[in-house]
């Protein structure tokens, strides 16, 4: 009996010190409480905003809008670029429309493919996605996107007021999957210190002049390149290969075997291959690693392929160095360069795609498109190319004249697959592993089952 | 009343008790890998509603046909081959060297360890740093402190040496678990069977694999069949090192089925790839078991 009596006083005496332990909490909560109260009453306050602005939304004639809506954007664009985004486009579209906030969200390029798969397959995709144009077939054929020439009623408004090219990155089978943002290529970039000090005083109009050029920077010496890229990737290997007169595909895009492996497909890696062997070009391109802008800003390397985010960012790096732009050196198919850009799609999994088509819109406006033109965003409305601006930009005028033969990567759904080969089969090629003919037939081959299988 | 049986009541009560931890157990981890080996069979669409074909074992067949899925599995066994042996070496080492220390034995055990606990990717892009292409770390030792070589390597860019690098990773990351689990079994030795040893005339040698080995022999099966399972798993340190670059050469089975699901969205390959992943080590870990477990022999 003694022993349940003391069980029972030690936990009285527990209960009281568990009570005393926790009374200053209780104290506290409640001050909490108070302080969400508050809270609320200020939020009661927002809420009253919206209600006064549908008014002025009967105005405007955009229909139903019930309280604010999200709508989520995804890009993968630069600092830069998101400074402009999210302090000066954003706060404006959402002033001029107070029922719709727009959240950005920026995604490094190099996982940003990876992160739409995913939140794709889980349902929870932005509604807004600034895609590169190479993605566009194959999300649309994912049935990821929604048709935004069926949902979109003043599409064709905007279809007509873009460059043609641009857009027809959005077509697939038959319908527009969204509308270009921006639009680039890569033009020929030039290190003018280096070019003088080797005695060339033009940028090289054609290959055999660019060999030439190369030829006289490496007398600078050790550890001087005439020219470097990143990898055997599309974007650094097709401007060669278009140039030189080769393809990758027929132009219905139904098989690569005799355009892949081609005879200026060829002729196009032997050149790179033979760049590379004679120390012309920096070894990056097989071993990666590779970093361009610093060696270019050191004068290491004397030429490289840039698009046009290259001025306002590398200037701010390296503001004492003097680069040219020209065009890509002529082969015999003509001064071809690769196009790049990127379109902005409405998933099919958004919920607000009346709001996210009035983000389009804004996104193409003219003052937009200039705004985001001051990062190196080349705008991709017909009225700019006219207007003082675009007349007298320092470089965008380049751009605009080497997107006149500039050509789009294979758009096609296969085409991650396609260039992981193109990939493969260059890095095989420059580092020796391979011969050149043999090993384009392989991947020609290859590649002709992926576009069969589609 | 309804009335119940005290033995029904009890069990009742047990499974009431192992709910929670159950069902997170078939969410997390039933769901999923019942989930993949459907998708393994299919060729596989990631978008919600939309259809996926039934293929049969075509992934499967695709599998033995890829010629970078043999690639992929000898680098595996590869790794799995250098980094089982050299941790579980060093581990040893550096066990027994920590059990015969009395002072700052927690402080190097803790320092030992300190690799396990870190990110996989902090270390994985230490590393790449480290084997960096011509002005890293270790090429600048090699080169330009010991002027062991006279041209820098270029360590991540070609199959071989890259395998070095990620394996040297592995290595030194996983010493420290190993190292733990050893000393802990050694500190369970009865230090009586060494002293008799030693009066029978026993050196250090032969205490070490008379009395020491086989006495932790438990320990290293144990710690065998995990690193093993660990080996195969290898997948981060891989995918930021190299990525699988050049041309694939130094993919491992993971990598390889990563780049297929989420970059070229073959989906239904890459769980069929994970699938013959976890065939082997399922019959690599039951006949690791079958062979090296025995009763323990001693007390």
């Amino acid at each position: 009996m003694k022993s349940y009596k003391l069980i029972v006083v030690l936990l009285i005496v527990s209960f009281v010190l568990a009570l005393t332990g926790c009374a200053p909490k209780v104290v506290k909560e409640t001050v909490v409480v108070e302080k969400q109260v508050e809270k609320i009453v200020k939020e009661t306050v927002v809420v009253e905003k919206p209600v006064e602005k549908p008014v002025e939304k009967i105005i405007t004639a955009t229909p139903e809008p019930k309280g604010p809506v999200t709508i989520t954007f995804w890009s993968a664009y630069s600092p830069n670029e998101i400074d402009v985004l999210e302090n000066s486009v954003i706060p404006a579209f959402e002033a001029a429309h107070p029922d719709i906030k727009v959240e950005h969200v920026a995604v490094p390029y190099d996982e940003f493919r990876r992160k739409l798969v995913t939140a794709i397959a889980g349902g929870t995709v932005a509604d807004l996605i600034r895609a590169d144009i190479i993605w566009v077939p194959e999300f649309a054929d994912m049935g990821a996107l929604a048709v935004l020439d069926e949902s979109m009623p003043d599409f064709d408004t905007y279809a007509e007021a873009v460059f043609p090219g641009p857009l027809s990155t959005n077509f697939y089978n038959g319908h527009y999957y969204g509308l270009p943002l921006d639009t680039n290529c890569r033009v020929l970039t030039y290190n003018k210190a280096m070019f003088a000090e080797a005695g060339i005083d033009a940028p090289p109009k054609t290959i055999d002049e660019f060999l030439a050029a190369c030829e006289k920077i490496k007398t600078l010496g050790e550890g001087k390149y005439g020219f470097a890229d990143g990898g055997t990737y599309a974007w650094a290997v097709n401007p060669w290969i278009w140039s030189f007169g080769g393809d990758v595909t027929d132009p219905g895009i139904t098989k690569t075997s005799g355009y892949y492996n081609g005879a200026n497909t060829v002729t196009a890696y032997e050149f790179l291959k033979k760049l590379l062997d004679d120390g012309y070009m920096h070894p990056g391109i097989v071993v990666g690693g590779l970093d361009s802008w610093g060696g270019f800003g050191k004068g290491e390397i004397a030429m490289i392929l840039e698009g046009p985010w290259f001025p306002p960012i590398f200037e701010g790096m390296y503001p004492e160095v003097e680069y040219g732009l020209a065009l890509m050196p002529a082969g015999k198919g003509g001064p071809i360069s690769v196009v790049g850009g990127e379109d902005i799609v409405l998933t099919q999994q958004s919920s607000h795609k009346e709001a996210a088509a009035e983000f389009i819109r804004w996104m193409l406006s003219p003052e937009t498109q200039l705004s985001m033109a001051e990062t190196g965003q080349m705008p991709v409305l017909s009225e700019l190319l006219d207007t003082e601006y675009m007349k007298t930009h320092p470089f965008y005028g380049i751009f605009l004249e080497q997107l006149k033969t500039a050509r789009a990567r294979t758009p096609h759904p296969a085409w991650p697959k396609m260039e992981d080969i193109m990939t493969s089969t260059g890095g095989a090629i420059l580092s020796g592993e391979r011969a050149v003919q043999e090993a384009l037939d392989e991947a020609a081959d290859q590649m002709d089952g992926l576009l069969a299988a589609q | 009343m309804l009335s119940v049986k005290p033995r029904t009541r009890l069990a009742l009560t047990a499974y009431a008790f192992l709910l929670p931890g159950l069902a997170l157990f078939a969410t997390f981890m039933i769901y999923p890998l019942l989930k993949a080996l459907q998708m393994s069979l299919y060729e596989w669409s990631i978008f919600p509603g939309r259809e996926s074909s039934y293929v049969g074992l075509a992934n499967y067949a695709q599998a033995f046909r890829d010629p970078i899925v043999t690639l992929a599995f000898r680098n595996t066994l590869l790794y799995m081959a250098i980094t089982v042996p050299g941790q579980m070496v060093l581990a040893m080492i550096a066990a027994l060297l920590l059990n015969s220390i009395v002072r700052g034995r927690v402080f190097f055990r803790g320092l030992y360890y300190l690799p396990v606990i870190t990110s996989w990717v902090i270390v994985s892009l230490l590393f790449k740093y480290l084997f960096e292409w011509p002005n890293g770390l270790i090429n600048y030792l090699l080169v330009n402190v010991f002027h062991l070589i006279a041209e820098p390597v270029q360590w991540l860019y070609q199959p071989s040496t890259a395998l070095v690098a990620i394996m040297a990773l592995g290595i030194w990351k996983g010493i420290g678990w190993s190292m733990v689990i050893c000393l802990a079994a050694l500190q369970t030795i009865p230090p009586q069977l060494y002293e008799v040893a030693s009066i029978d005339g026993a050196n250090a040698w032969h205490r070490f694999w008379k009395i020491t080995l086989p006495l932790l022999r438990p320990t290293v099966v144990f710690t065998l069949v995990m690193l093993v399972i660990g080996a195969f798993n290898v997948f981060i340190s891989v995918a930021l090192i190299t990525g699988g670059r050049p041309q694939h050469k130094t993919e491992v089975v993971l990598t390889y089925m990563y780049h297929q699901a989420f970059d070229f969205l073959d989906f239904g390959y890459g769980a069929a790839l994970s699938y013959l992943l976890a065939g082997l080590i399922l019959v690599l870990s039951f006949l690791q078991l079958k062979v090296l477990r025995r009763p323990q022999e001693l007390y």
